[in-house]
């Protein structure tokens, strides 16, 4: 099945990368730190703050920390997996994805896996103990269909948090800018997204629901698992936006590649 | 004026103009700060939620000291920043070991020139909101003013001291974002760019106070606030000039370290 061979190959792909960087012993290390440094002092910001307050518009500390955790350990996910697409902008730019196209393997799959962020690594090594701890902090009223929902929001969370990075790297394809200082925009946008979205005022909340959706990878999972009102039940959308992320950021990909091809390349 | 001084002012000038030159990279950097600013505006908003005041802030102090971290924020911006572990990273730092010139001053020349441009917009973006939105804080006096921006100048310094040593630290690695995300991280909230120092649990605030970081934030941020005044003023600024003397040092001898071992790597 052509399916399964090509999540074979895109498994190699990886893989080849992740051992290259291990023979590079110094900057792995180096780079899962950082990851890990940034996130915890990010804790310790949230901490610090909620020793002084007992909760921000109904949420407590551990209801917050879970929506921090949400989005770092979602980044990571991208940046150990799918950190190829920010070379995206160097293959456009030089050519080289000329041979990309000449390989007989989806050139999402092959350009998605061209490199392994080991960052990423510590971001879900650290992300993903935070969120095991808040969920164990929070009072949740635990049912067998909250569970089954909330793994597939957790799912769908990852699809729209690599979406939004695969689709923001295609800009290249139009601009032909050097460098990757837009995906990195649309990157340090998610800082909004660490935290509850109903700070925001309106325009901000609409903004980050629907064009850029990432309050579906934190606010509205959180807000469902935790009964929060009036944004519960807008969590029980996230599959659908996630579905929606994934097929626009293809979309945009091919319209992507289709104009890269047809100026000759 | 001393040939040697004219030499790192031309390197400034360069600096300054290859900024303007370059815009769109600071265009960016400084969307970004905006983009933290108002997330963080709003974020301090809901933690404050009508009270009077918190751990000694009031709501109108608060929205004066989240405009003072914008400007320190963009002051030395992350282009900036990242420049100078590529010219180690890419080799060209070779190239600059055969020029007459002193590496870190050089470093220096070109961030003051590049900051020149930078700041300038940043404090501009910064009066227009003072003038838009009524109600954010100012200094008491002209004095006080002016001892702020002395402090900011102190303040820049430290900051490229600290972001001159990360840089200096690719030449044991090449993962220059790594290091300077740690870099970010530790600055961030030890600078009080995060938080207010003062919300700190009385172990961390003693921690955060012996550390170099508070002279980028804090102690600018208590000047322009007038929580500080008199001799603590002095003493505050004094700390500040000796960080920088500190700072400064140590990225001289890591420099002669570093060109050592590359030197006798053959590299």
């Amino acid at each position: 099945m052509a399916w399964k061979r090509a999540v074979y190959i895109y498994f190699r792909l990886v893989t080849q990368h992740v051992k290259a960087i291990l023979e590079y012993q110094s900057d792995f290390l180096i780079a899962m730190a950082a990851a890990m440094v940034t996130q915890v002092l990010g804790f310790i910001f949230l901490w610090v703050v909620y020793q002084r307050i007992p909760h921000i518009q109904g949420w407590e500390f551990w209801e917050v920390a879970f929506i921090y955790a949400m989005m770092f350990f979602t980044t990571g996910f991208g940046q150990l997996f799918f950190e190829g697409a920010w070379r995206i902008s160097g293959l456009v730019n030089s050519g080289m994805l000329d041979r990309v196209l000449l390989r007989p393997v989806s050139p999402v799959l092959q350009v998605l896996g061209s490199a392994a962020g080991m960052n990423g690594l510590g971001n879900i090594l650290v992300g993903g103990t935070m969120l095991i701890q808040s969920l164990r902090h929070v009072d949740i009223h635990w049912t067998a269909e909250k569970i089954f929902v909330g793994v597939i929001l957790f799912f769908s969370a990852v699809v729209i948090r690599v979406s939004i990075f695969l689709a923001s790297n295609c800009i290249t394809f139009w601009t032909h800018a050097p460098g990757n200082a837009f995906p990195n925009m649309i990157s340090n946008l998610s800082e909004f997204s660490k935290y509850p979205i109903s700070i925001y005022s309106f325009i901000i909340q609409v903004f980050f629901s629907t064009l850029i959706p990432y309050a579906f990878i934190s606010f509205f999972p959180a807000a469902y698992l935790f009964e929060k009102d009036n944004w519960h039940h807008i969590g029980l959308l996230t599959p659908l936006v996630a579905v929606y992320s994934a097929a626009a950021a293809f979309w945009i990909f091919r319209k992507g590649l289709a104009k890269y091809e047809s100026v000759g390349n | 004026m001393a040939p040697s001084v004219k030499k790192y002012i031309s390197l400034g000038k360069m600096s300054m103009q290859n900024s303007i030159a370059y815009r769109g990279n600071f265009l960016i950097s400084i969307t970004v700060s905006v983009f933290w600013a108002i997330a963080m505006f709003y974020l301090w908003k809901a933690i404050f939620d009508g009270r009077g005041q918190l751990s000694g802030f009031t709501w109108e102090e608060m929205k004066a000291y989240l405009l003072i971290t914008f400007i320190t924020n963009s002051l030395l911006s992350w282009y900036n920043e990242t420049r100078i572990s590529w010219k180690i990273l890419d080799g060209s730092v070779a190239m600059d070991l055969l020029k007459p010139l002193d590496f870190q001053k050089a470093r220096l020349a070109e961030t003051l020139g590049t900051s020149v441009f930078e700041g300038g917009v940043s404090v501009m973006m910064m009066c227009i909101v003072l003038f838009v939105f009524a109600g954010i804080m100012m200094p008491p006096d002209a004095l006080s003013w002016v001892l702020f921006f002395v402090s900011l100048m102190s303040s820049l310094l430290i900051k490229f001291c600290v972001v001159y040593i990360a840089g200096l630290f690719c030449f044991w690695t090449s993962s220059p974002f790594g290091v300077a995300w740690m870099r970010a991280a530790v600055t961030n909230l030890f600078s009080g760019a995060l938080v207010p120092l003062s919300f700190f649990p009385g172990w961390l605030k003693s921690v955060a106070l012996l550390l170099p970081f508070q002279g980028i934030v804090h102690t600018p941020a208590s000047i322009y606030l007038g929580r500080i005044g008199g001799m603590e003023l002095v003493h505050y600024l004094g700390v500040q000039l000796f960080w920088v003397a500190v700072l400064w040092f140590v990225g001289k001898r890591m420099w002669h370290r570093a060109v050592r071992q590359v030197t006798i790597h053959g590299g």
